[in-house]
């Protein structure tokens, strides 16, 4: 079981106040991710269920039980930390142990339980070394054994794969994906990458200043995004935003217009313009286009490859069903 | 050839000083212990310049060997050396824990706490024996006093006073007796070099990482249980640090013992050697071979200890 509920949570530090009162459910099962640009309060978010940080007011329900003046160990939850946090001094089979040796158990059952996880994360070859000695992968696996031996209600994950190289997070992501499927526990991650966000989460939370921006499924969150906002933030390229007499024409303030719903064309189209950068990656061109009178730049996508030079003209046409608009405040406009 | 040749000419001056500053005294010291040689003899007065034709053998560390206060003067080095070390780490690990979290004043706090070991050592000895431990005039003297004076001032009262008057009457305490002078040395060198050890904790602290401690807050961990198991752990270093440094410092202490009791039933071999080296050059001499040996024994057998209990 593991049903997180903030009721009204909000945190000042001081006179500033970085969460204003928000709203969210987090349903048993479900693999939650917290996405934002840093400085969002997304990490802050995540310490305040953990109960590292103090809530300014509001109230946290773990299984409909208030836990708000709960201490962090006894909430049943688990963290994963950016810096992995092992402890230096102890091997790798005495840090996974350790929140069992904490609740005093017994160590016939401490050993059991560590060689489980070890077996199900492959640790079983390094249980005898220290954290210095482990890769970075290997060290983030340490960590999520130790989250695992104390069979939490939920997980929390603070940016667990930032410290990874490029190929190692795409593995360590699979592996997370993995054990949600396996165990069904509630997760929350927090990250800064939408494509972590995109890949992994049944339940996307986009937070901007403190403010929850929009909760949707990854797919919600694509094809219909609230706001100016989390249209630019999740897709990669970015969505191209631009608000003039193109929008107007549409009745919107601003419009989006996704790089992979943008025909191309050398000869004819709705909007002309020049040629910047091509990059291509084989499977994909991206086309950066300047000179369009619409923005400084639109990125087109295309399938496969196409052989242009810089500054071709080229003709752009967006896909008529695709466009999102919004209103002058940002707001999705149905 | 040349290519080195650069080098080992600039490093020459370094190498020349090293040799003139530690292998000439030690040669010496060696030459010495081997030779009879006495500063002033009216008996033998060939005996008052050093000279191979006064060779002696072994006989001066025999002559030391067999001296009444040699094993007086290792014991007494062992126990005051290693009672400061007790002291000091644990005062010093208490005391940074405790000014590691913020309060107000704790700039003001930390300055004084580390000022008394701007205190020079002759001066900090005769502060404390005299004002401090003086049975009479010292602190010690007049708080023995004033508890006296109050207790008898209850033996007085009416119904407890049958009770007050089995309290014994206490007795101020002479710090520079044979027995106890080498407890008043303990203590003064222990306020003095406490700081010390606050300061390369409190830093070593600072550096500890918040997240590890995050980490054991939400795996169940009390306050004793970070403290044991990431704390300790992480001051190992540190530890070793301060209890080789001040090792080496405590094995030559003098100011503090010619000052509280002129070596009264409390010598070390330093402070051997300078009664040896009021005449007899050749004991001195042997004297401090053994107190380099000692030394080396210590230092080797500490790190070890340390190393091995803190450092996993």
């Amino acid at each position: 079981m593991g049903r997180i509920v903030l009721d009204q949570v909000s945190k000042s530090f001081g006179d500033v106040e970085v969460i204003p009162p928000l709203d969210l459910t987090i349903e048993d099962g479900e693999f939650a991710v917290f996405v934002g640009p840093s400085g969002c309060g997304k990490s802050t978010l995540l310490r305040m269920i953990a109960g590292l940080e103090e809530l300014t007011s509001g109230a946290i329900e773990i299984d409909d039980e208030d836990v708000t003046s709960v201490s962090p160990s006894k909430r049943g939850l688990a963290m994963v930390f950016q810096s992995y946090a092992l402890y230096p001094h102890m091997t790798v089979r005495k840090n996974i142990g350790f929140p069992l040796r904490m609740e005093k158990m017994d160590q016939a059952e401490i050993d059991k339980r560590v060689e489980t996880a070890a077996q199900s994360l492959n640790l079983m070859d390094y249980l005898d070394r220290k954290p210095g000695q482990l890769s970075g992968g290997q060290r983030q696996r340490v960590a999520i054994g130790r989250a695992i031996v104390r069979d939490p209600s939920a997980f929390l994950f603070d940016e667990p794969l930032s410290n990874l190289d490029a190929a190692l997070r795409v593995g360590m992501r699979l592996e997370i994906s993995e054990m949600h499927e396996r165990m069904q526990t509630t997760m929350i991650y927090v990250t800064h990458d939408q494509v972590e966000a995109m890949t992994m989460a049944n339940k996307i939370v986009v937070l901007q200043a403190g403010v929850i921006e929009q909760v949707g499924s990854p797919l919600d969150l694509y094809h219909k995004p609230q706001n100016v906002f989390v249209a630019g933030f999740i897709g990669s390229p970015k969505m191209n935003i631009f608000s003039g007499p193109e929008a107007e024409k549409l009745g919107a303030h601003t419009i989006g217009i996704r790089p992979e719903h943008t025909n191309v064309s050398m000869t004819e189209g709705t909007w002309e313009g020049r040629v910047g950068v091509a990059e291509h990656l084989g499977s994909d061109t991206f086309i950066h286009v300047h000179d369009t009178g619409l923005a400084d730049m639109i990125t087109v996508r295309i399938t496969g490859d196409i052989s242009v030079k810089h500054g071709d003209k080229i003709f752009l046409t967006p896909q008529a069903d695709q466009i999102h608009r919004f209103d002058p405040n940002g707001q999705r406009i149905a | 050839m040349s290519d080195r040749k650069l080098p080992r000419l600039l490093q020459t001056p370094a190498v020349l000083l090293l040799l003139v500053w530690m292998l000439i005294p030690l040669g010496m010291t060696l030459y010495f212990s081997f030779i009879r040689y006495v500063l002033n003899s009216l008996r033998r007065p060939e005996w008052t310049s050093p000279s191979l034709s006064n060779w002696r053998g072994f006989g001066n560390y025999e002559f030391v060997l067999k001296s009444k206060d040699f094993v007086l003067a290792i014991q007494n080095s062992l126990f005051i050396v290693c009672s400061i070390l007790f002291l000091t780490v644990i005062l010093g690990i208490l005391i940074a824990v405790l000014i590691n979290k913020s309060f107000p004043g704790q700039g003001i706090v930390r300055v004084l706490l580390i000022s008394p070991f701007f205190v020079m050592p002759a001066v900090n000895a005769v502060l404390w024996i005299n004002m401090i431990l003086d049975p009479v005039l010292g602190l010690q003297g007049i708080a023995v006093a004033g508890t006296n004076d109050i207790l008898d001032g209850l033996r007085q009262m009416p119904v407890l006073g049958g009770f007050f008057s089995l309290w014994p009457e206490f007795e101020p305490i002479s710090f520079r007796a044979t027995q106890t002078s080498a407890i008043a040395v303990i203590m003064m060198v222990t306020w003095q070099w406490t700081p010390f050890a606050v300061l390369i904790f409190m830093t070593s602290l600072q550096s500890e990482d918040q997240q590890q401690k995050e980490a054991a807050v939400l795996d169940g961990a009390s306050t004793w249980s970070q403290f044991r198991f990431l704390t300790l752990p992480h001051l190992g270093r540190p530890i070793a640090i301060v209890v080789m440094i001040q090792a080496i410092f405590h094995l030559s202490l003098y100011a503090e013992i010619e000052i509280v009791s002129r070596g009264n039933g409390n010598k070390n071999l330093p402070y051997l050697i300078g009664e040896f080296a009021n005449n007899n050059i050749g004991a001195a001499s042997a004297t401090g071979i053994f107190a380099v040996i000692l030394a080396n024994i210590v230092a080797i057998f500490l790190l070890r200890m340390v190393g091995k209990t803190l450092m996993e």
